[in-house]
C-alpha cells in the first residue's frame, strides 16, 4: 500500500495513533499545569512580557550593531568567531572544524539551531561520530528519530518504547516502570563519552553584547559535561541570539524558564566567555561561536521581525490544540507548532509548506501565552495571504471563495440560499443535532453538527421588528 | 563577499538609513533595565538570607540545607551528612584556599574529582535569594567539572555572599570569568513522560551549608 505522505495523509495518521496521543498528553499538559502555577507566584509577569519584548525588539533594531559589538569581545575574550550566511556554510564550518581538531568523537548538548541547519546530518556524512548528550536527543539518537518538541524532543515516546530502546543500546535490562533506573541507565551510558569527546558543541540561548559571553541553560547539567572536557567546544547560535548584557539576559531567563517548565530557573545556567586560561582547572583550549543567519536577515525584511523574538520556551505548542492532536513530526520540520508554522514556511519557502499556517484554528492560545508577545495568529494569516497572492492556494478552494463571494456580495440571493440551506439541513437533524450529511462528512465523521434555527438570522430579526 | 559582509548588509538594508548612534543605543539598552521591582517575584523572606534559606529547602529547589554559625565548623558538617547518607569520609573538595585552611583530619581528601565522583564540596562565590542559585566562577582555585560530576554535590556559602535578586548579582560580577555557573537544585530530567527525576548526568544530591549567624 503507498502510503500517503501529504500533510492530511501524514496528520489523519498521527491523529489515529493513540498511543502518540496519550505521550503528547502526559507531557503537555504538565507543562501546561506547572506554567499556570508558576504564574501565579509570579504576578509581574505581564510587566515582564512587556519588558522582555522591548528588550528583543531593542536588539532587533540594532543586530548589526549588537553582533559587531558581541564579535569584539568574544574576540578579546579569545574566542573565534565564525559567520554563516546558510545551514551549508555553518555545518561546514563546524565540520571543518572538527576535522582540524582531528576529532573522532563529539559529543552535542540539545540545540534546535543544531537541528534547524542539519548539523546531525552533516557530521555523520562526515563519518564524525555524535553522542548527544540531552536524554531526550539520546533518546531519539538512538530511535533515529527527529525531535517532536522543542523542550521535549522525546516527547511522543513513552516510558514503555524508552525502556526498550535503552535495553537493546545500554545492553542492560530496563523496567519501564522504574524512570529513575532508566535515567540512572544513561547516566552510565553517557559518563565516560562525554570524558573521552574531542569535541564538544552547544546552542546558545543568549549571546551577550558586551562581554562576548555565550549562556546555555540545562536541568540536567550535560551542556556543561559537553563543554568542558574537550580540547574543543564549538557553538552553533542564531544571530537573533543577541542580548545587550548580563541583566538583559536574566530578564529573558525569568520568563523563558517560566515559560518552558514552570520552573523559575533552570537547575544549570552557564556563562561561557573564552577558552581556558591560564591556570585554569579544566576547560577548552579551543573556543569557536558560528553566528548563523539561515533565512533570519531575510525575516526582518519580509514582514516577520517579530518572530525574530522568539526565545524557543515551547509554551505556544504545549497550549495549541492543534499540535496536542498531531504531535510534532507532523509538521515536517525542525520546528513545530505555532511558531513552526510561522518559521518553516520562512526557512523552507511558503511553496513546500504553505499547508503548515493552515492548521490553526485562530484560537489565540499561542498568542496568550508567549513571553515575548509574538502575534503568532496574525503572522500565521500573513502565510496564508503570502500563499493566497502567490496563487498557491489549490483550484477547489479558490472556487469555493470565488462562489460564496458570488453569492455573499448579491443580499437577495445570499438569503435565498440560507433560507433553503436553513431547511435543508434541518431534515437532516435528529433532536436539534446533525449526525450525517451529503457533503458534510468532514465535520460530522467526528462530532455533530448543531442543527440550525427553523429560520435564517435575517428572517428572524425582519419578524422581530414587524413585531411578529 | 564574505558571509560576514552579507549578513550585516542585509540587516542594515532592512533596517534602512535613519538609525540611532551609539549612545542612544546605550541609553536605550540601560532603560531597558529602570526598575526591576516591576519585573522580580516577591522574595519568600524580607531578609535575603532568610529567604535564601526557605527557598533552597522549597520544592522549587528541593535541596537539602544546613546551617552553621562558622567555617571551622565545616569539616564537622560535612561529616555529619557523609555518615547520614552512609558514605565513606572520602571527598574531593574545591582548591579554594578558604575551604583548604579547614582542618580536614579524618577525610581523604581529593583536590580533582573523579569521573565517577561520589561526593565533592565546593563554595559559592555568591547565592541569589530570588532563584536559590549557587554561583560560582571558574578559575584557578574552581574547576567547573567539580560541580557536575559528583553524585552529592556540597555547597558552602557564606551568609554575607547571599545578594538578593539576579539583577544584584549582575551588579556585583566584576570582569567575566570564563564560566560562571548559576546552579540551583540538582540535575534534573523530565524527558521521559515528563515525569521528574534527580540525577540526569550531574549530582543527584545539592546539600547547601549556609555559614554565618
Amino acid at each position: 500500500m503507498k502510503v500517503d505522505l501529504s500533510f492530511k495523509g501524514v496528520t489523519g495518521r498521527a491523529i489515529a495513533d493513540r498511543r502518540l496521543k496519550t505521550a503528547i498528553d502526559r507531557t503537555t499538559m504538565t507543562a501546561e499545569t506547572k506554567r499556570r502555577l508558576a504564574l501565579m507566584d509570579y504576578p509581574q509577569f505581564e510587566a515582564a512580557r512587556a519588558r522582555g519584548t522591548a528588550i528583543k525588539d531593542h536588539v532587533v533594531a540594532n543586530l548589526d550593531h549588537y553582533l559587531e559589538e558581541f564579535e569584539r569581545n568574544a574576540v578579546a575574550s579569545g574566542a573565534v568567531v565564525h559567520w554563516a550566511a546558510t545551514a551549508e556554510e555553518a555545518c561546514g564550518i563546524v565540520v571543518g572544524l572538527c576535522r582540524q581538531a582531528g576529532a573522532r568523537h563529539v559529543t552535542r548538548a540539545k540545540s534546535m539551531l543544531g537541528e534547524e541547519i542539519g548539523l546531525p546530518h552533516a557530521l555523520e556524512a562526515a563519518d564524525i561520530e555524535r553522542v548527544e548528550t540531552d536524554l531526550a536527543e539520546h533518546i531519539i539518537q538512538l530511535a533515529k528519530e527527529a525531535p517532536s518538541h522543542i523542550v521535549w524532543p522525546a516527547l511522543h515516546k513513552t516510558r514503555e518504547e524508552v525502556a526498550e530502546l535503552f535495553r537493546v543500546a545500554h545492553g542492560r535490562p530496563q523496567d519501564s516502570e522504574d524512570v529513575p533506573a532508566m535515567v540512572e541507565s544513561a547516566r552510565r551510558q553517557l559518563r565516560s563519552l562525554f570524558l573521552g569527546a574531542d569535541v564538544g558543541i552547544s546552542g546558545a540561548n543568549f549571546l551577550l553584547a558586551d562581554t562576548g559571553g555565550v549562556c546555555t541553560v540545562t536541568n540536567e547539567g550535560n551542556a556543561e559535561l559537553t563543554t568542558t572536557p574537550p580540547r574543543m567546544h564549538i557553538v552553533t547560535a542564531g544571530i537573533e541570539k543577541l542580548v545587550p548584557s548580563l541583566p538583559h539576559a536574566y530578564a529573558l531567563l525569568r520568563l523563558l524558564v517560566r515559560s518552558a517548565t514552570g520552573a523559575d530557573i533552570t537547575q544549570y545556567t552557564t556563562f561561557h566567555t573564552g577558552p581556558k586560561r591560564a591556570g585554569d582547572r579544566d576547560g577548552p583550549e579551543e573556543f569557536h561561536i558560528v553566528l548563523v543567519d539561515n533565512g533570519r536577515s531575510r525575516m526582518l525584511a519580509t514582514g516577520l521581525r517579530d518572530m525574530l523574538r522568539c526565545i524557543r520556551c515551547g509554551a505556544c505548542m504545549n497550549h495549541c490544540v492543534v499540535y496536542r492532536q498531531i504531535g510534532g513530526h507532523a509538521y515536517g520540520a525542525t520546528y513545530p507548532g505555532p511558531m513552526g508554522a510561522v518559521l518553516t514556511p520562512a526557512l523552507e519557502g511558503v511553496e513546500k509548506t504553505r499547508d503548515l499556517p493552515h492548521a490553526c484554528t485562530l484560537n489565540g492560545r499561542c498568542q496568550e501565552v508567549c513571553p515575548v508577545g509574538i502575534p503568532l495568529p496574525t503572522l500565521l494569516r500573513g502565510w496564508r495571504d503570502t500563499s493566497w497572492k502567490e496563487g498557491l492556494v489549490p483550484g477547489s478552494v479558490r472556487a469555493g471563495l470565488w462562489a460564496w463571494r458570488f453569492v455573499a456580495e448579491r443580499p437577495r440571493l445570499y438569503r435565498l440560499a440560507t433560507a433553503a440551506a436553513v431547511r435543508a439541513m434541518r431534515l437532516f437533524g435528529r433532536r436539534g443535532w446533525i449526525a450525517g450529511m451529503p457533503g458534510a462528512g468532514g465535520w460530522t465523521d467526528y462530532r455533530d453538527l448543531p442543527a440550525p434555527a427553523g429560520r435564517t438570522f435575517m428572517e428572524q430579526l425582519r419578524d422581530r421588528k414587524t413585531g411578529r | 563577499m564574505s558571509a560576514r559582509d552579507t549578513i550585516l548588509g542585509m540587516l542594515r538594508a532592512a533596517l534602512g538609513p535613519h538609525r540611532p548612534d551609539r549612545a542612544a543605543i546605550a541609553a536605550e539598552a540601560a532603560a531597558l533595565l529602570a526598575d526591576p521591582a516591576l519585573i522580580r517575584p516577591a522574595l519568600a523572606a524580607e531578609d535575603p538570607v532568610e529567604a535564601f534559606a526557605a527557598r533552597v529547602v522549597s520544592p522549587k529547589v528541593n535541596a537539602t540545607l544546613d546551617r552553621i554559625g562558622a567555617l571551622a565548623g565545616l569539616p564537622a558538617a560535612v561529616g555529619r551528612y557523609l555518615a547520614a547518607q552512609g558514605l565513606a569520609p572520602e571527598i574531593t573538595v574545591q582548591p579554594d584556599p578558604v575551604l583548604r585552611a579547614l582542618d580536614w583530619t579524618g577525610f581523604a581528601v581529593r583536590e580533582t574529582a573523579l569521573p565517577d565522583e561520589a561526593v565533592a564540596l565546593g563554595r559559592a562565590r555568591w547565592g541569589i535569594a530570588e532563584t536559590g542559585s549557587l554561583v560560582f566562577e571558574s578559575g584557578p582555585e574552581t574547576a567547573v567539572l567539580n560541580h557536575f560530576l559528583p553524585l552529592h554535590h556540597l555547597v558552602a556559602v557564606a551568609a554575607g555572599d547571599i545578594l538578593p535578586y539576579l539583577e544584584d548579582h549582575a551588579a556585583v560580577m566584576g570582569a567575566a570569568p570564563r564560566n560562571l555557573n548559576l546552579i540551583t537544585g540538582a540535575s534534573g530530567t523530565t524527558d521521559i513522560e515528563g515525569s521528574y527525576v534527580r540525577g540526569a548526568h550531574g549530582p543527584r544530591f545539592l546539600h547547601i551549608l549556609l555559614i554565618g549567624p
